[in-house]
């Protein structure tokens, strides 16, 4: 039983990384205003570069930086629409989505149903010995460690600095932030590459660390998980990181318990991400303060600054 | 009035020039739709590597047209009329998703025949064909008694259908007959074809918990073969040999051969006697057989083994012959008793030594 408790605690920092890492590249997009839909498709195409160029070149370090370079490009395609022509942002986003999701069925092609070894987790010394904590907390991957850190430096990038605050005013209300002075298309961009940038590194971990191999379809709607966790957290990094990990730990939790033989209807089990998922959106939707508190007033808004 | 006249005419020639076409010889059209995208083991690729025995057998005789990544749905009713209408005899289909399709076109093309693997609809021109795939686990549940150290094996497996439920408790039943001191085996089941993820998370919790051979039946990846070597446990597959994925901990596979079946349906369209039959096949035919057995196991073990699939193909061994129990400590194969083809395909048990209850 301490052996699938354990499992699940540390399983669930694995399981919640690309989660993580492609909520928090949402929520400083949509902090700034826009509603980039397109996470599944920008994490799908990461997925299937790295994958691709790390099995061909063995250079994981490599895979990553051109999944990121992918995802970028791909997110690039999706701030011309919008940033530029202002575009629909829902629309924009969802046919970068599904564009990503084909450029990754293309490049997966000639990879489909490859595997591969995943590089060793880090084990720091003293630490990865102490019991329990050492067990849970300190076998991850070095990306895991990455994902928690990047959430706690959003956090403290949006609420304790200057440019966090002129990224938030962007968000609430960008004629006000245009006549302050602040280049409001600029900064939009920076975060949609900054959001690109997190959903390629979620994508890369995805097919070369968390599962190191290629199906197509490997990323499996955990794009858009990751965009119902920003509200799930009400766009504050913390509680998406939270929101990460629990969902990380019910996406495992079902099949540790099954394992243990411990008879639970399974199909409750598979549910219970998703059930979890409403029940809190309906609950954080009731408090209409806390939407209206942290939910960016001009979101999925375009913007044209006049001359 | 002229024209109710005409059609039966135009009729009669245009089936004039038919079967003038086929004393001409004209290759038999034959085409394969495989739902997925093809990789280099699973359901896909053996789909797929049918082809190859088709065309060595039958050489210039036939056209084998492949299509891929063709999923249920409207994609798959437009590629399959195409296919019809490009003149295609035999259609060969790889998904039980594309059964309704597949029905509805048979019924409004009499001339084409229809193979459908995993379905359970017949038409006089519309065959079925499942495995026997049990047979095969049977025998890799043998190996998987002789590896384990630990007394624990651990299953990864897709959805608890009939079929599913066959081939597990083949497999223990495998593993038992070699291996009295067996613990209960754990099994995960995925509740999904397909999802990579999660097929490595639970080779890794069944792993956590002792199980030092896992078998992935039918997740529709080999991450939990990779797995399993990457954390030093034996391997068991399903479908294709996976020894790739795990060159050193790659303990056995059962290996399907559709093509074996394909090409026994080509072969009756050609002599015309094509029957819409249920071809159930396995080690006898030739559609399965144990694969990529690893080199741990000691020559008697593999003797054993193969003399097991030997007794399969002369049909002296059956796995579910009685008395078996079932896990919940009743009796679900009565002594001297063999389940039939229905039976087998109807399960709804699992053997005594599964660690896992059925829901409803």
């Amino acid at each position: 039983m301490m052996d699938t408790i354990i499992f699940v605690l540390a399983g669930a920092f694995a399981t919640a990384t690309p989660l993580l890492l492609a909520a928090i590249g949402e929520a400083v997009v949509e902090k700034t205003g826009v509603m980039n839909l397109s996470v599944e498709g920008m994490m799908a195409f990461a997925a299937a570069v790295a994958f691709a160029v790390t099995y061909q070149t063995g250079n994981i370090v490599l895979g990553f930086g051109l999944a990121v370079g992918a995802s970028v490009a791909l997110s690039l395609v999706f701030s011309v629409l919008v940033l530029a022509f202002s575009a629909n942002q829902i629309v924009s986003g969802l046919a970068v989505g599904i564009l990503g999701l084909g450029l990754s069925s293309l490049v997966g092609r000639n990879f489909e149903n490859l595997t591969m070894m995943a590089p060793a987790n880090l084990s720091p010394p003293v630490l990865s010995e102490l019991p329990l904590v050492g067990l849970i907390l300190f076998q991850q991957n070095a990306i895991t460690y990455l994902a928690f850190a990047v959430a706690f430096l959003t956090w403290w990038f949006l609420a304790r600095t200057r440019h966090g605050r002129i990224t938030k005013v962007v968000g609430e209300d960008p004629a006000i932030a245009h006549n302050l002075g602040f280049a409001v298309i600029r900064i939009r961009l920076f975060a949609i590459i900054f959001g690109a940038t997190m959903s390629g590194l979620g994508g890369a971990y995805a097919s070369t660390i968390l599962t190191p191999g290629w199906s197509d379809g490997l990323i499996a709607g955990r794009g858009w998980i990751a965009v119902a966790l920003v509200v799930f957290g009400t766009w504050r990094p913390l509680r998406i990181a939270f929101g990460a990990y629990l969902f990380g730990a019910l996406l495992l939790g079902d099949l540790a318990v099954q394992a243990t033989g411990f008879s639970v209807p399974p199909q409750i089990m598979t549910s219970l991400p998703y059930v979890m998922t409403i029940v809190v959106l309906a609950a954080v939707s009731r408090n209409a303060l806390l939407i209206r508190l942290n939910a960016p007033v001009s979101l999925g808004q375009n913007f044209r600054p006049s001359k | 009035m002229f024209q109710i006249i005409r059609a039966p005419l135009l009729g009669a020639v245009l089936s004039m020039s038919w079967s003038g076409a086929l004393f001409a010889q004209e290759p038999l059209d034959v085409a394969i739709v495989a739902p997925n995208a093809i990789g280099d083991v699973g359901w896909d690729h053996e789909v797929v590597r049918g082809k190859e025995v088709l065309e060595e057998r039958f050489g210039e005789k036939i056209n084998v047209t492949v299509i891929d990544s063709v999923g249920e749905g409207p994609n798959a009713t437009r590629v399959m009329n195409r296919l019809v209408a490009n003149g295609t005899d035999v259609l060969i289909l790889g998904s039980f998703g594309h059964m309704s399709d597949g029905l509805a076109l048979a019924k409004r093309s009499p001339e084409l025949k229809v193979l459908h693997i995993g379905g359970y609809q017949n038409l006089p021109n519309f065959a079925t064909f499942t495995t026997r795939h049990y047979q095969a686990s049977y025998l890799c549940g043998m190996a998987a008694g002789y590896a384990t150290k630990n007394q624990q094996l651990g299953v990864v497996a897709a959805f608890p259908l009939p079929e599913v439920l066959g081939i597990l408790n083949a497999y223990v039943l495998g593993a038992q007959s070699v291996n009295p001191d067996l613990k209960p085996v754990k099994v995960v089941w995925l509740n999904a074809w397909y999802d990579p993820p999660r097929d490595r998370s639970s080779a890794e919790s069944l792993i956590s918990q002792g199980a030092d051979v896992i078998y992935s039946l039918f997740p529709g990846t080999p991450s939990a073969v990779a797995t399993a070597e990457e954390k030093g446990v034996y391997a068991v597959t399903t479908l294709s040999d996976n020894s790739a994925h795990a060159p050193t901990k790659h303990l056995c596979a059962g290996q399907a051969n559709f093509g074996v079946v394909y090409a026994d349906v080509v072969q009756s369209v050609i002599d015309g006697t094509f029957e819409g039959k249920d071809i159930f096949a396995g080690v006898a035919e030739g559609a399965m057989e144990v694969a990529g057995l690893s080199k741990d196991l000691t020559e008697e073990q593999r003797a054993a083994i193969l003399a097991k699939q030997d007794a399969m193909r002369d049909g002296s061994f059956d796995p579910f012959t009685g008395p078996v129990m079932n896990n919940n400590g009743s009796e679900a194969i009565a002594s001297g008793k063999t389940l039939n083809s229905s039976e087998i395909k109807s399960m709804d048990f699992l053997v005594e030594g599964i660690d896992s209850r059925l829901q409803n």
